[in-house]
């Protein structure tokens, strides 16, 4: 029974200890300003684009939102920055930005820059290809002799070159540098091929007059791990990377930013697994210690931005335009076959 | 007698309206295809376009659902973007902000369109000018809320680079020609010459990006340039050249006399140019000046390769929505709209300003 009792209050001094010395610049200054800077895209569709009100909305914003609701405990406290040409990775090295959920692919040789840390993947995506189904093409293979239509300049054309390269299959590059024009010339036949990142596909498909004439490949020729990216700070990292398992803890338990409200009224008869998750003296409440945030920090999470299962709906699953299946592929909980692994906690 | 010969032969055979109009368009046979093939394609062109545009367009007060089944131009896309397509991102509660900004822009250009007020007082309405608009768009003063430059968008960044651009690139411009069109100071000229062949001879896009990339690293390290700031640099530096050649153009017209007149009457130079050069070499260059004005007022919006989002950046951002991804066209008319509204008024000044002249 004692033991029971010292040894959290050890922790909790120990605590106090540890976020004193771990809590990094980042992490201080994102506090002490009560706001959170965070980098997006400016245009791109199902990820982020300015509603009406020129409020940035999509999947990669939401995790700006988590983000917020996690250290801040208000997701609108995110200040979410729409950044163009100037690489977001840049800014974030000039320290002029906290973090960037901007769909950056995860490589090794940026990694290796000490100015910025990869924290965690949100969205496995890769290159892939549609055809108009009169094609009568089931498999990439079998694409020998095609017209493909590509972006001027991209990784894209690097990666088509390889692919088909390593096959011995010929092909022949429509370079088309505008994105309209390249769409208005693969759904007017001048290419058998359109090659582009498997969610760009999927949001390009609904743009043609029949989308169901147009199918994408199974095939991915790419791996696009997009990537969290911050600022390096221990405690920031650490927020963001459990933020984050906490979304997907809550989506394999079943707890949805709707029901959420009921689960806590009656905490004490919940699953062991969801206690932990959102009790305020239990794991969830112990790690709010020890990284610095509101004791609260994962009920707000699921409460103000919802489970990963939620935001992926809302933004790219089947109620959206892109309605791009989920189940099966790399995107699923790793229960489900995918590779979205819930780290547990306790 | 004689009278009325010469009346029969002066004045013209009376012929009726319809008559008059029948012989333009259908004196021979060749007149006749020509007409008819024009009012078949006059017609055709005009039903597909009144077509979509209103007969099977959805009206603006309906519902955008309707949208989806219509063949026309879905009208309720810009009720419902506009003001995105305006302002961007700004916050929306402050919109008003570079509303306002906007209009004092505009109005300000209005002012010193009057030629009777072209004159010193002008500087200090610009300098005035430049001092509110940023104020009001940046804030951070007199309880105006800060509002970061990223986050200024569509149309008052479109005015603020092209006219505030043209506004201080035009002094410089009359400096450079001046410059260029005298031989007293050899090594200034050299410069000059130096400074507008360069310019010319490079496209805007690169001067932009020097403008972008090269300028902030020619700063000292604690001076962190706005991108805004740094691109309306490089367009004043790139359409000061443009004047300059107007402007020298307008200066080789003034004959040779008018110079020895002003030195006999023993003005100085400076006297000699502003009283009897430069007004008279002006009035030559005006067409040329009004021309490099409106080019560089529609090159404004290539600054989107930049990362900059005047409103040609934030039109395509209103489309991007997943929900809205349709209708594009409707976006770039609003933009085109307001383009040629805007060049329309300019180029109908310059051409009074010419018939007022001459």
């Amino acid at each position: 029974m004692k033991v029971r009792f010292v040894l959290p209050a050890a922790f909790a001094v120990l605590a106090g200890f540890a976020t004193q010395a771990n809590a990094g610049p980042v992490m201080d200054k994102i506090k002490a300003e009560d706001s959170l800077v965070c980098l997006v895209n400016t245009n791109s569709p199902g990820f982020s684009v300015p509603d009406s009100q020129g409020v940035y909305q999509g999947f990669n914003t939401d995790f700006c939102r988590m983000t917020a609701a996690a250290i801040l405990g208000d997701a609108k406290k995110a200040d979410i920055r729409g950044i163009g040409f100037s690489d977001s990775m840049k800014t974030i090295v000039a320290e002029g930005a906290d973090m960037a959920s901007r769909s950056i692919t995860r490589t090794g040789t940026r990694d290796a820059n000490p100015g910025m840390r990869f924290v965690v993947t949100t969205y496995y995506d890769g290159q892939g290809f549609m055809i108009p189904k009169k094609l009568g093409v089931n498999h990439a293979s079998e694409l020998n002799g095609a017209t493909v239509c590509a972006e001027e300049g991209s990784t894209t054309l690097l990666n088509i070159a390889d692919w088909f390269g390593d096959r011995n299959i010929e092909y022949r590059v429509e370079n088309i540098a505008d994105k309209s024009a390249r769409l208005q010339a693969f759904f007017a036949g001048k290419c058998d091929v359109l090659a582009s990142d498997r969610t760009a596909l999927s949001s390009d498909r609904l743009l043609a007059d029949n989308p169901g004439d147009f199918a994408i490949l199974p095939e991915v020729i790419s791996n696009e791990p997009l990537t969290l990216l911050s600022r390096p700070d221990d405690a920031f990292e650490t927020a963001i990377y459990w933020a984050f398992q906490v979304m997907l803890n809550a989506e394999a338990m079943g707890v949805t930013s709707e029901n959420i409200d009921g689960i806590m009224a009656d905490l004490a008869n919940q699953p062991k697994g969801v206690q932990r998750l959102f009790g305020q003296d239990s794991a969830a409440g112990e790690m709010a210690q020890q990284i610095g945030l509101p004791a609260d920090w994962s009920y707000q999470i699921i409460k103000q931005v919802g489970n990963y299962g939620e935001v992926y709906d809302r933004h790219l699953g089947p109620n959206t335009s892109f309605d791009m299946a989920r189940t099966a592929t790399a995107n699923a909980l790793s229960q489900d076959g995918g590779l979205l692994y819930p780290d547990p906690i306790r | 007698m004689e009278q009325t010969i010469r009346a029969q032969t002066t004045l013209p055979p009376k012929i009726g309206f319809a008559e008059k109009w029948r012989r333009r368009l259908f004196g021979n046979l060749r007149d006749g295809i020509l007409t008819m093939i024009l009012i078949a394609a006059v017609l055709g062109l005009g039903s597909v376009a009144i077509n979509w545009l209103v007969i099977n367009a959805v009206a603006p007060w309906s519902t955008a659902d309707l949208c989806r089944e219509a063949t026309g131009a879905c009208w309720p896309f810009l009720v419902e973007k506009h003001r995105l397509i305006l302002f961007g991102t700004y916050p929306w509660e402050q919109q008003w902000r570079p509303f306002m900004a906007s209009l004092i822009l505009l109005i300000g250009v209005g002012v010193s369109m009057v030629p009777h007020w072209q004159d010193k007082r002008l500087i200090w309405v610009w300098l005035g000018l430049a001092v509110t608009f940023t104020v009001l768009m940046r804030g951070g003063v007199g309880g105006l809320e800060y509002v970061q430059p990223e986050r200024w968008n569509g149309l008052p960044v479109l005015l603020m680079l092209a006219i505030f651009g043209l506004v201080f690139a035009f002094p410089l411009g009359l400096f450079l020609a001046l410059a260029r069109h005298q031989d007293k100071l050899p090594a200034l000229r050299a410069i000059a010459v130096l400074w507008i062949e360069l310019v010319r001879g490079v496209p805007m896009i690169m001067v932009l990006f020097l403008g972008l990339f090269v300028l902030p690293l020619m700063m000292p390290d604690d001076i962190k340039l706005n991108p805004l700031i740094t691109t309306m640099i490089a367009l004043v530096i790139f359409h000061s050249a443009y004047f300059a050649e107007s402007i020298r153009g307008g200066l080789q017209t003034v004959p040779l006399g008018q110079y020895e007149a002003a030195d006999s009457q023993g003005l100085s130079w400076f006297q000699k140019t502003r009283l009897i050069i430069l007004p008279q070499a002006l009035r030559i260059a005006m067409p040329g000046i009004l021309n490099t004005v409106l080019g560089a007022y529609k090159d404004t919006s290539l600054v989107v390769i930049i990362g900059i989002h005047d409103i040609m950046a934030t039109a395509k951002m209103s489309f991007s929505d997943p929900v809205w991804q349709r209708y594009g066209l409707e976006a770039y008319l609003f933009v085109g709209g307001w383009f040629l509204a805007t060049c329309w008024c300019l180029s109908s000044y310059s051409r009074w300003l010419e018939r007022r002249t001459s």
